[in-house]
């Protein structure tokens, strides 16, 4: 009885964690996807939404605190305009180089704003406390957390499924040239896109301040699992970042319960053995563009 | 040509290979060096290699001690031996990026001496460079007991205490609070040290360890621990990791509700680590090298706790402290050589001694390990200097006699000490 209980606090709390890699890795999957931009700087979007959220919660309080997600967005607007549009039609390469670049840039300037050491951020007062449920134990935040990401990926779903934007999204996910020759207007949608893709960064960032270390390299601890993630669920899947997050949520949580040395490289595990059986990934699907 | 971006055209395609093979590429690039030169203030400087972490998990801890090292040479005027002296400060993104860049410093900077090595993986990595290119080199955070142990070596001098020292100190306070012990470490030398150290005294004094859990490096997410702790009712939880993955354990026990409710201690932590954590949520009971709150620091702490605080606006954290003094011993030694021969700089670090209190700091010529007082100090019941985070409950050791017994004698150290 002891071990089930624990199995499904383990797998509770793994959802919250696989819950915030789907946040980060869906923002990842459709810059790639519409981008064509393996972009190595999402990880400074969450570290970045984080610091907003610190900064702005230190100063006006939670309430503004929620706006952090928005402004992470706009600075990726603001990213896109000036820096990653240069890269569309050039070689794969010189993606990689200049958001790896943009992803040091980042790190240095918060460590020259706020000092190499961890900020304390902590979840609101009235968030504290653990919540019970049976055999379930979860805190009050965590639940939160996964209330917010999950109306989060409903609504983004929602987005690209019910709205003119969001079609447009999805046809230029798989044929953006004949978008862009329908007329329509590719800078501005994509500009959005990027925009998109970092606001979800964001706001995982903003979520997951409290419970982890906020210092200028927490980027790192982010950018691993959602490319993990994104090759598990397939290149530009939805539904496949979202299982595969959850996955990898599940599996690095249920590993700590005897091997928890193995729980980072679990999820690594995980990739070779779903590459193995399903090369494109669980939700991969041959896509002209990608092959 | 159209300014329209042109997506989807055969020059931008990445398959799935392509973004592996990217991502991969990237990571691995990522843990390159990244070279940071001094300024040269004349021709032939004197040229000391610094090797403190600029990326990874051990980062918050190592800006520090690299500030305090550059402020050891700057309180000399940036000379040494009536010469120009510059500090060449390289990566250490992992053992094997520490290792090469120790290698770096030797044959492309040479350098005549090397202070660092933030993590014992990094170290070890740095000290089997110094042995081989016969150069000095002092370790002045790593804790495993390999460094002045078995892998000891004639170029290799350690400031920190090493992980039994820390433990003699601190275990009898945790047997105090209850014999019910769980041991939570990183997976690597220093944990593992520390998991082996505390559950040998454990047991040799009669307790149980109720579980022990070993955390990759980088662990974002302790809330499985935690439950596992949870469960394991323990009287005390022994922990054994390091930086940010304390920071982030200790936020998440807070989260978990379990501040205060099962006591929490751990060896050798950073005063950054806790600023981390925050005032509500800091807790525990922990072995300090150093604070700058201390009543007993010497004068010459006191005058670099000033030029510190002047410089950086904030008080010094220990691990600047740290990197101060593992510069100054080697700094002091060079001057006292009036060389750069290593032989004369390896001698005179062996002669190196300070007093502080009622013993001294110097480092023993068997094993080359510095000996010292540890602070047993407890987080403050309520905080309110952002800085000031913890009461002094105890200096230990305090005499000579007890500083021999607390960090053993020559025939019970695993060193054999090679020639110069």
């Amino acid at each position: 009885m002891f071990e089930w209980d624990m199995i499904l606090s383990q797998a509770a709390n793994g959802l919250v964690l696989g819950f915030l890699y789907v946040l980060i890795a869906t923002g990842l999957s459709i810059i790639f996807g519409m981008l064509g931009i393996v972009n190595f700087a999402h990880g400074s979007f969450f570290a970045l939404g984080a610091y907003f959220a610190l900064v702005l919660n230190r100063d006006f309080g939670w309430g503004a605190a929620l706006l952090a997600p928005i402004a992470t967005g706009l600075l990726g607007m603001v990213v896109e305009v000036v820096l990653i549009r240069r890269l569309y039609g050039k070689e794969p390469l010189l993606g990689l180089i200049l958001t790896f670049a943009l992803a040091l840039l980042a790190e240095a300037i918060l460590r020259l704003i706020f000092g190499g050491a961890p900020v304390p951020f902590s979840p609101p007062k009235m968030l504290s406390g653990v919540f019970v449920y049976g055999p379930i134990l979860i805190t009050k935040y965590r639940l939160v957390v996964l209330a917010v990401t999950v109306v989060a990926l409903i609504a983004f779903w929602a987005f690209l499924e019910y709205t003119a934007f969001g079609r447009i999204i999805r046809a230029g996910s798989r044929d953006a040239e004949m978008v862009g020759l329908l007329g329509i207007n590719l800078p501005i949608v994509l500009t959005g896109v990027f925009g998109i893709g970092c606001l979800l960064a964001g706001l995982a960032g903003m979520l997951a301040g409290p419970l982890w270390t906020v210092n200028p390299s927490m980027a790192a601890g982010a950018i691993m699992p959602a490319f993990v993630i994104v090759t598990i669920g397939g290149l530009g899947s939805y539904p496949g970042a979202i299982v595969a997050g959850l996955m990898v949520g599940l599996v690095t949580a249920l590993t700590s319960i005897n091997y928890a040395d193995w729980s980072n490289a679990a999820m690594y595990i995980l990739m070779a053995v779903i590459l193995l059986l399903r090369p494109r990934g669980l939700f991969g699907e041959k896509w002209e563009r990608f092959e | 040509m159209s300014d329209k971006p042109v997506i989807g055209s055969k020059r931008t395609v990445v398959g799935r290979r392509g973004l592996l093979v990217g991502a991969s590429a990237m990571a691995a690039a990522s843990r390159l060096g990244m070279p940071y030169i001094g300024n040269a203030a004349a021709a032939d400087p004197v040229k000391i290699g610094m090797i403190w972490a600029k990326t990874g998990s051990i980062v918050d801890q190592s800006e520090y001690l690299a500030q305090g090292g550059m402020l050891a040479l700057e309180q000399r005027k940036n000379t040494l031996l009536g010469r120009p002296a510059e500090i060449v400060w390289l990566d250490e993104p992992n053992p094997q990026g520490a290792q090469q860049n120790a290698e770096r410093l030797v044959g492309e900077h040479k350098v005549v001496g090397m202070v660092g090595g933030a993590l014992s993986s990094f170290a070890l990595a740095i000290s089997s460079v110094a042995k081989k290119a016969k150069i000095p080199y002092v370790a002045a955070n790593a804790a495993a007991g390999a460094i002045t142990g078995a892998s000891c070596n004639k170029y290799t001098f350690r400031l920190q205490p090493p992980v039994d020292v820390h433990t003699n100190v601190l275990a009898p306070y945790c047997m105090g609070v209850g014999k019910k012990w769980y041991v939570l470490t990183a997976a690597y030398a220093f944990g593992q040290d520390i998991k082996k150290a505390f559950t040998d005294y454990n047991k040799a004094n009669g307790g149980t360890i109720v579980g022990a859990d070993e955390t990759p490096v980088g662990t974002s997410d302790f809330s499985s621990i935690i439950l596992k702790i949870r469960a394991a009712k323990p009287d005390v939880v022994i922990g054994g990791v390091a930086a940010s993955d304390l920071t982030t354990f200790l936020k998440q026990w807070n989260e978990l509700g379990m501040r205060g409710k099962i006591p929490f201690a751990e060896i050798a932590v950073g005063n950054t680590d806790l600023w981390g954590v925050g005032p509500e949520a800091a807790d525990g009971l922990f072995t300090l090298t150093w604070y700058y709150k201390n009543p007993n620091n010497t004068a010459e702490d006191k005058v670099f706790i000033e030029d510190y605080t002047k410089k950086h606006n904030r008080p010094p954290a220990d691990k600047a402290w740290m990197g101060w003094y593992g510069m100054k011993a080697l700094l002091d030694s060079i001057e006292n050589a009036k060389s750069t021969e290593p032989a004369k700089i390896v001698e005179a670090l062996e002669n190196w001694s300070v007093p502080r209190g009622p013993i001294k700091t110097a480092y023993r010529k068997f094993d080359h390990q510095m000996t010292s007082s540890l602070l047993v100090a407890s987080i403050k019941p309520k905080i309110t200097d952002k800085w000031d985070y913890f009461d002094v409950k105890a200096e230990l050791p305090n005499t000579e006699a007890d500083i021999e017994k607390a960090f053993g004698s020559q025939a019970q150290s695993a060193c054999k000490m090679d020639g110069l």
